[in-house]
């Protein structure tokens, strides 16, 4: 193996991992709060839709960023309003969400764009970091990658320091394993919750746009493929960690790289032993085979004061 | 919300009503988009009939279908008594599907009278999702795992290895002749496929009809009366009372979560050997996921399940009709679902007011 194929798999463990970072990060805060956002591939898709929708009519990717992420929020207030006005069960919302999301997007598709699907979708340029981008092969192989990425792991760094610095982070925690107490202490549940929910909205619209008009510029029926499921599974594998989180999507990202790279080495395995292999994983991790599992207290459950 | 209208409203009348309000909805709105995407509205409705109702070909495919959507319906029913949300219906028809292509094929059973050419590999798909289902039982009852999470997981698993299966020389993939050779398994023999109920190909009923006609009201005496239908309720509604009392809450879970996963097997055999008759990428469809919205719509009624399975089964095979005839997307049908669904999920709370949430 070259230091050259080592530097592409690696750019392309870390392209593929971006779209779960990023939906993953908003779903961890969403969780940790307490809602289970099945919701995710369903904003994610919608996400992309309309990211692509708005290159392309207007030729500025841009604006299509921005229309992406802002699809997402109505999606997501659905599922916040769900789940936590009406305390209906969040899977089943959540599946419904992604149903509807898979069903609407794809008709919309059909009807906006119909024969003329082939058309490229203006994307997002790629930046590298100065200093990085001048080492030999890294630079052009590993730092060379779209914009959104980089902003995507300053929003990581970002949560991380809300998340576990201030009041809010603490009071969004809180929702999530003590519900009752943060009611007590005079905070509402319910609007820490729904600000969460929105959260993973944004992130989960931002990672669409990723799939979209980040990576392959158009858009294709249910593109987003199960990414959203992923990125849920990357959270458990994660134990609901933020760092081990990261490095989940990284290996999951990785194993999907592992696709392109194997057979290019002369390996030969089976392709979907390796897209099989995160929710293995992610299995495993659940069932408390490596190390114990603590899922929020509250999470997936409603909150009412009676 | 002024709902408080419907409180004096009996209990037995408003339990299927509240279902048929979303459907109702969700029809309408689904009537709405047809017009709203330009076409004729009469036209797309004609098609959608042709193709749900219009030959005695199409009210097969129809049926054929609603025992599928019927199986895993039943079995989300029956692990819902006991508070378990089995959302592997995907998963366990894909492992079904798998091991009825591979004892047909390869099981030696092609020549075996009295039917068990067909029964044996049924019973093996049966057995392959009992075990992909009651593998969240055991993991719920040693570890504690969200069977959500690990039954979710388990359907990705199954849709993959099935795609493996019919990716590999090895597995289930027919012999490569030429580079050209499709990645699925041979056609199972023609003795293991289900025998049509009219002896005729014009109208494709298989004897899976008779037998989902057997299993959903014998399921239903298994949960109002029976010792192990008392158990999953006992477990179901509070788990340490049940323990006191006596009742083998892991036995009750596993075992529930293992019949869920064996009805859904046996619709996966169902597909393979009554209609598709070789293994493909892609088998399962959704179906696991459509069974799964039966299941909650039926809200804990097994005559329920079958209302909802003939609803999805009509409305899936219309909706593809629609699109061949009436140029609309059956993506259409997907928007319809999930307005059903969401509709439910809002509704459900109605009719929950005074009870425990």
């Amino acid at each position: 193996m070259s230091w050259e194929m080592m530097a592409v798999f690696i750019g392309s463990t870390i392209r593929l991992a971006a779209p779960l970072l990023l939906s993953a990060t908003g779903e961890l805060v969403s969780q940790r709060a307490g809602v289970l956002n099945m919701s995710l591939e369903g904003m994610m898709l919608t996400g992309a839709f309309a990211g692509a929708l708005a290159s392309w009519y207007t030729g500025n990717p841009l604006i299509g960023l921005l229309f992406g992420t802002l699809a997402a929020l109505p999606v997501a207030l659905l599922q916040a309003f769900f789940s936590i006005t009406l305390k209906a069960n969040q899977i089943v919302t959540g599946i419904g969400i992604n149903i509807l999301a898979l069903g609407a997007t794809t008709l919309a598709y059909r009807e906006i764009f119909g024969s003329r699907s082939s058309e490229a979708i203006p994307g997002l340029s790629k930046w590298s970091p100065p200093v990085l981008r001048d080492i030999p092969l890294w630079g052009d192989q590993v730092f060379d990658q779209v914009w959104l990425l980089y902003l995507g792991g300053l929003i990581i760094l970002l949560t991380a320091l809300v998340m576990h610095r201030t009041a809010l982070g603490l009071a969004l925690h809180a929702c999530g394993a003590e519900p009752r107490a943060v009611d007590k202490s005079g905070l509402s549940v319910a609007r820490l919750r729904y600000l969460a929910v929105l959260f993973s909205g944004l992130m989960a619209g931002l990672a669409g746009c990723f799939i979209s008009i980040g990576d392959i510029h158009t858009f294709t029926e249910g593109m987003t493929s199960g990414a959203g499921y992923l990125a849920i599974a990357a959270i458990i594998f994660g134990n609901w960690k933020l760092g081990r989180m990261v490095l989940a999507c990284l290996l999951f990202g990785a194993a999907a790289a592992l696709k392109f790279f194997l057979p290019a080495i002369g390996i030969q395995v089976p392709n979907a032993l390796l897209i099989m292999l995160p929710y293995v994983l992610a299995l495993i991790a659940v069932a408390g085979l490596i190390g114990r599992q603590t899922a929020p207290g509250s999470l997936a459950q409603p909150y009412s004061r009676s | 919300m002024s709902l408080s209208f419907l409180q004096r409203v009996p209990q037995p009348l408003l339990r299927p009503l509240i279902p048929l309000t979303a459907v109702l909805i969700a029809l309408l709105f689904g009537v709405a988009l047809v017009a709203a995407t330009g076409a004729s509205v009469s036209e797309a409705l004609g098609a959608f009939a042709e193709g749900a109702w219009g030959s005695p070909y199409a009210i097969a495919a129809s049926i054929n279908r609603s025992l599928v959507f019927a199986l895993v319906g039943i079995g989300f029913v029956l692990a819902e008594r006991a508070r378990l949300i089995n959302v592997g219906g995907e998963g366990q028809i894909a492992v079904g599907g798998i091991a009825a292509t591979a004892v047909s094929l390869y099981g030696g059973v092609a020549d075996l009278p009295l039917g068990l050419a067909f029964i044996l590999p049924l019973l093996a798909a049966a057995l392959a999702g009992g075990l992909w289902g009651g593998l969240p039982g055991v993991l719920k009852v040693k570890a504690g795992t969200n069977e959500v999470i690990s039954t979710l997981m388990l359907s990705f698993i199954g849709i993959w290895l099935l795609y493996w299966c019919v990716q590999s020389s090895a597995l289930l993939r027919q012999p490569m002749s030429n580079s050209g050779t499709l990645p699925e398994s041979l056609e199972i023999p023609s003795s293991t496929m289900l025998p049509f109920f009219f002896g005729d190909p014009s109208m494709p009923l298989h004897v899976g009809l008779p037998a989902v006609l057997v299993i959903g009201p014998l399921v239903a005496l298994v949960l109002w009366r029976t010792l192990f239908g008392m158990h999953l309720r006992s477990v179901g509604l509070n788990q340490q009372a049940a323990h006191r009392a006596g009742m083998p809450i892991a036995r009750t879970l596993i075992l529930a979560m293992f019949i869920a996963g064996a009805l859904g097997g046996l619709a996966g055999g169902f597909m393979l050997q009554g209609e598709q008759y070789s293994l493909k990428a892609g088998f399962s469809s959704g179906f696991g996921f459509d069974g799964l919205v039966v299941g909650l719509l039926a809200r804990g009624s097994i005559a329920g399940v079958f209302a909802g399975a003939l609803l999805f089964g009509f409305l899936r095979s219309g909706g593809i009709y629609m699109e061949m005839v009436a140029q609309v997307p059956s993506a259409l049908v997907l928007v319809v679902q999930g307005v059903i669904i969401l509709t439910l999920a809002a509704v459900t709370l109605i009719n929950r007011r005074g009870e425990a949430v």
